[in-house]
């Protein structure tokens, strides 16, 4: 039995060190006609991928992180090389560009820059659109079962409504769910003011015993199984439970729309830069963007890629036409505020679990 | 002779280099950097800066993390004495099967942990999940009529742990078992202790390392695996486990989540001294 079980542990080890050369061997080469992407998992339809691939001639090595943290450490010890681009969440991609890891963008290599929708631009985290190019944006919507839930929801504050009892999902993402009591209470996702922050902690609580459930991955499986009747979901998620049951009820909340972009960037030595130019300007051709965004399931970012968006996607991939109202990015917060944040969301869980 | 002694001395110790090399480079090092950054300060948005600071386990000082700790020490105590009470027996009979049928069972038991715990804790989603297999069973057999809630309860992540970590306990008995001197209880027999006489004490104290390193293996997981909370228990059930993934990967307050483990170790030794004290076991089963 132990030799066995030492010999499978071998084997395992082997298969681990052979897999870090495969990968190591993959994102280190640096001949021409090359792009190493650096992103999640399943960013791209593989058709996508290939097409750019046998137009171009330039082979794609995608490699993957699970957090936009592990992203920033590796590109921080590769000193901005290796990786030609990268793709990764609004907040830390403003501190790649702060870290001076992202190189400017040559606008004239990207002739179709102009087809990005503006209202994902201008952002804080790249306030002139000199480094990004966003790939798909997170817009804060609710769900529901209308055949379950009698009473039609509008807004945030309609969910602290006791006849919800046990009813809630919602993702694990703190600044999402602190900020939607902090919507309630008419604050800005970005307040540094502790005591309003402390105030939507408190709020919080009392939407305790209404929780069911909290988690970031799959959310969607238990309102399609009926295990939660209203959710709070990323975008991704919102996309697959309206596929597989196109009844749900969605809903732009009244307090006020909050979005998360993913922005495309060149890291600052990237060591083929003009590879990375082309597959950025194959995305943003609207054909393309559409086929993207549908594979994706979040919302396009290139307005000229709209209308190229399949009928059964229109309405939660693309924004409506009269959007506007008040709409706010979740962005860096200063420490201290940060800290009062992941505190109260331990205090707000550990309430659901009471 | 006296140089010969000598050269193989050297040359032991030669050989025992890369032990040595090994646990600094794994084993003291991580420790001593996790020691170091609990120290530190987060700064602003990202990374550590370098100034002294004891605020960190201030912080932990506060009721809501500290509540943290209570619920995993009530967790792991819950998890590891339901695990105790099932895998002992398990254990202790199996050593008594024949030499065929352990070989068997022990293969039975071993297969399952081929498969990654995270997807066996699937399993008992499905299981557990309103509509899921349970649930219908017990409503087709008229047990109850309405959907029982039973995904993302705290019976749900007791269930979980239990599952996972009993393997653990009922090898350390089983290998204690399996090597004890089975003479020793003919004799107490023999001199006229009744079976549960001989059993208690000769079987129990003969076992007793093998039941505490069980213990010690799983208390001490029951402590970090917080994924079972969070998957079964619907991040519900907050453990220390989770509040350091989440200072880490989410506030970015690394100080903090190494203050934490720093603390959650000592927390872990302490519990392991106090085992050893209470049951003067000196070597744990396969452990020490």
């Amino acid at each position: 039995m132990r030799k066995l079980l030492s010999g499978l542990l071998a084997c395992a080890l082997l298969l681990g060190a052979l897999a870090g050369c495969q990968s190591g061997g993959a994102s280190s080469s640096k001949s021409g006609g090359q792009l190493n992407l650096y992103t999640w998992e399943g960013m791209f339809p593989p058709e996508v991928l290939e097409g750019f691939e046998s137009e171009t001639g330039i082979k794609i090595n995608y490699s993957n992180y699970d957090f936009g943290e592990t992203m920033l450490t590796k590109l921080q010890t590769a000193g901005g090389g290796e990786y030609d681009l990268v793709i990764a969440d609004d907040y830390i991609v403003e501190s790649v560009i702060a870290a001076d890891l992202a190189q400017k963008l040559d606008k004239s290599k990207l002739p179709n820059f102009g087809n990005i929708n503006p209202v994902y631009q201008g952002q804080f985290f790249d306030p002139a659109d000199e480094y990004t190019v966003p790939y798909g944006a997170g817009v804060q919507t609710i769900v529901y079962n209308p055949e379950t839930v009698a009473k039609p929801i509008t807004g945030y504050a309609d969910l602290w409504d006791p006849d919800f009892k046990d009813k809630i999902g919602m993702i694990a993402n703190y600044r999402v769910i602190n900020g939607m009591a902090l919507k309630v209470l008419g604050e800005s996702y970005n307040t540094g003011d502790l005591d309003k922050i402390q105030a939507a902690g408190d709020k919080l609580t009392e939407l305790a015993p209404n929780v069911r459930l909290i988690k970031d991955d799959n959310l969607q499986d238990d309102l399609i199984s009926g295990e939660i009747d209203v959710a709070i979901m990323y975008t991704s998620q919102v996309t697959l439970a309206k596929l597989s049951k196109p009844e749900l009820e969605m809903v732009f909340p009244v307090e006020g729309i909050g979005f998360g972009v993913m922005p495309a960037f060149i890291p600052s030595k990237a060591p083929n830069a003009e590879a990375a130019y082309r597959f950025l300007e194959y995305l943003l051709r609207p054909e393309i963007g559409a086929q993207c965004f549908e594979w994706l399931g979040y919302y396009s970012t290139n307005g000229a890629a709209d209308e190229h968006i399949a009928e059964e996607f229109q309405d939660f991939l693309t924004l409506p036409a009269d959007f506007g109202g008040d709409t706010e990015m979740i962005e860096n917060i200063g420490a201290d505020a940060q800290d009062l944040h992941a505190k109260i969301w331990t205090e707000f869980k550990t309430a659901c679990g009471q | 002779m006296k140089g010969r002694t000598g050269l193989r001395g050297r040359a032991a110790a030669l050989a025992l280099l890369p032990i040595y090399f090994t646990a600094l480079v794994f084993v003291v090092g991580p420790l001593a950097y996790m020691l170091a950054l609990s120290f530190l300060s987060r700064a602003e948005t990202w990374g550590v800066e370098l100034t002294f600071t004891v605020r960190n386990y201030l912080g932990i000082l506060a009721p809501v993390y500290l509540q943290t700790f209570r619920q995993s020490l009530r967790l792991a105590f819950l998890c590891t004495t339901l695990i105790a009470l099932i895998g002992y027996p398990f254990g202790y009979f199996m050593a008594r099967l024949p030499q065929k049928w352990r070989r068997i069972l022990s293969f039975f038991l071993v297969i399952p942990i081929w498969t990654s715990s995270l997807m066996r804790l699937y399993g008992w989603i499905i299981i557990f999940r309103a509509g899921g297999v349970l649930d219908s069973l017990l409503m087709k057999t008229g047990v109850v009529q309405q959907s029982l809630k039973l995904l993302y309860t705290y019976p749900a992540v007791v269930t979980g742990m239990v599952y996972v970590l009993l393997p653990f306990m009922i090898y350390s008995v089983y290998a204690s078992a399996e090597k004890m001197d089975w003479n020793l209880v003919e004799a107490a027999r023999d001199l006229g202790a009744g079976k549960m006489q001989a059993f208690f004490t000769i079987t129990f104290r003969l076992t007793m390392p093998g039941l505490l390193s069980g213990v010690v293996l799983t208390f001490i997981p029951s402590m970090g695996l917080f994924f079972v909370a969070d998957i079964l228990g619907g991040n519900k059930v907050v453990l220390v486990g989770s509040v350091i993934q989440e200072q880490l990967m989410k506030a970015h307050n690394w100080p903090f989540a190494a203050a934490f483990s720093v603390v959650l170790m000592i927390l872990t030794s302490l519990l392991i001294y106090l085992y050893r004290r209470i049951t003067k076991v000196r070597d744990l089963e396969g452990l020490v």
